[in-house]
């Protein structure tokens, strides 16, 4: 059995990986569809209270780093507010694709999802980091990056290996041969703060 | 070449001001755009700003007459040096107090002020003091030295061109088209074989009965993948049971590397639950109660 990813895992991750995926396929198989919200990047932006009861306590915290110490994130609101969020061991932190909380810097913006504690904190299941969601026109296509009118703003979006396209509101695809220039596009990203770009996680045309 | 540049000046300093003005003066977006420049914000009055934009334009074209007809003498290129400070001033202002309007410079630009504007207008003060002290007429220079005058000319409407942000709109966006057509689109077999990207099996399994089955249990976000045997992982962690009861557990998925929302056929998707701390599978029945609901057939 071999197990692979994109990214250099250590032996100690191969010999988890390889247990927990003998786990996995040992597991239950359920077969259907139904249509329920989802926990991945697009469940930042998601407004409606969940009916799912482990979600219902949760609370949303939002703003840019201003410091970090421990685990301990501080975090100055974008309406004025300042807020302190607890990461824990097991807090998914997602800085354009899955990954661990050391890739959070002072300065990067935060959406998170966790739940209040007695101290005022927020311990946090999950962590958005610069995450943004554009509503933007396609003006130009290269190679590795797209050109993005939003608003009055010009947008460079960075093309990623793992970025993913989505036409006429079917199925993500890995094809982006169907971009063109003069379309209206949403783009889910994270945003960089070193030069202002945006790397495309997905794009959705037609939708 | 200095005396040139120097005598060629005021054709290059008449053009820009003759297009800037004649949109300004005479063209119709000017009560378009008028609300939406920072003049408008200084003035507190569409209208008074249109105006305004109106007076300039015809201004602009004046001297972009008298640069043409009188470059020998010193008045119409400080009278243009003026206009270029006043040009700066009114940018700074806008670029402090109103940093999303637009200059208004060629009336139809929407875009806001950036170091491009500045640019233009020093450019317009710099040359407004050259021509002011010239004493070289541009039909001379013109006469003297055609070849070189033209290629002068072209660099500087170039340049100028360059430092216009309107035209981006109207020039780069045919340009962008038109190397797409010749070619080929860019991101045409990108990596090879076509792959199902990660995003597009989470995509997948959160339309998936197996996720409403375990919802309540996953409490993150995806914290790792990876694939093995034609199988996509998926590790979520979770909290399972209540109260004295509940335990962090690994919520584990398994499915079809291959298989997206639009892949036709029910996706078959394996779930457990392992103990975070034991490594112990944990409700192993619960899941298995789970019904093995079909999606409906088609009547035909």
């Amino acid at each position: 059995m071999n197990a692979r990813n994109t990214t250099g895992v250590p032996a100690e991750g191969m010999r988890r990986r390889r247990f927990l995926t003998t786990a996995a396929l040992g597991g239950a198989t359920i077969v259907g569809a139904s249509a329920l919200g989802g926990l991945d990047a697009d469940a930042a932006f998601a407004a409606e209270p969940s009916l799912d009861p482990a979600i219902a306590k949760s609370s949303f915290v939002e703003g840019r780093i201003t410091g970090i110490t421990g685990s301990v994130l501080e975090v100055a609101g974008s309406g004025g507010g300042h807020a302190r969020v607890q990461m824990t061991h097991v807090t998914s932190v997602w800085k354009v694709r899955p990954a661990t909380a050391e890739v959070i810097e002072v300065g990067d913006g935060l959406y998170a999802r966790g739940v209040p504690m007695p101290d005022g904190t927020v311990a946090a299941d999950a962590v958005w980091v610069n995450i943004v969601n554009l509503d933007t026109t396609i003006r130009g296509i290269a190679r590795n990056r797209v050109h993005l009118a939003h608003g009055q703003h010009e947008v460079v979006g960075n093309i990623l290996t793992d970025t993913g396209a989505s036409y006429a509101g079917r199925g993500l695809t890995s094809d982006l041969s169907r971009l063109r220039i003069g379309q209206s596009a949403q783009v889910l990203g994270a945003w960089r703060p070193s030069d202002d770009s945006v790397d495309v996680v997905r794009i959705s045309v037609g939708h | 070449m200095l005396s040139l540049t120097t005598g060629l000046l005021p054709l290059l300093l008449a053009g820009l001001l003759g297009w800037t003005g004649a949109a300004k003066a005479l063209g119709p977006d000017v009560v378009v755009t008028a609300p939406k420049t920072a003049l408008a914000r200084l003035l507190s009055s569409s209208e008074r700003a249109a105006r305004v934009l109106r007076a300039t334009g015809w201004a602009e074209l004046l001297l972009a007459g008298a640069l043409l007809a009188a470059p020998g003498s010193a008045l119409p290129g400080a009278a243009t040096a003026l206009l270029g400070a006043g040009f700066l001033g009114y940018l700074g202002y806008g670029r402090a107090r109103a940093p999303q309007a637009t200059c208004g410079c060629s009336a139809s630009e929407d875009t806001p002020v950036t170091w491009r504007a500045f640019a233009r207008a020093a450019l317009v003060l710099a040359g407004g003091l050259t021509a002011a002290v010239a004493r070289r007429t541009w039909w001379g220079a013109l006469g003297d030295r055609p070849a070189a005058s033209a290629a002068l000319l072209a660099v500087g409407a170039l340049v100028l061109a360059a430092l216009s942000a309107d035209l981006d709109r109207r020039l780069l966006l045919p340009l962008r088209r038109l190397l797409l057509r010749v070619f080929g689109h860019p991101l045409t077999g990108r990596g090879g074989a076509p792959r199902v990207p990660v995003a597009a099996s989470v995509e997948l399994l959160e339309h998936s009965l197996a996720w409403h089955t375990t919802s309540p249990v996953v409490r993150s976000a995806l914290l790792d993948h990876w694939e093995s045997d034609g199988w996509r992982i998926l590790h979520y962690s979770g909290v399972h049971g209540e109260g004295d009861t509940a335990r962090p557990v690994a919520v584990l998925f398994a499915l079809d590397a291959t298989a997206g929302r639009d892949t036709p056929g029910d996706p078959v998707i394996r779930v457990s639950y392992v103990d975070a701390d034991t490594g112990a599978p944990v409700a192993a029945e619960e899941l298995r109660a789970a019904p093995a609901r079909r999606s409906l057939r088609l009547v035909e």
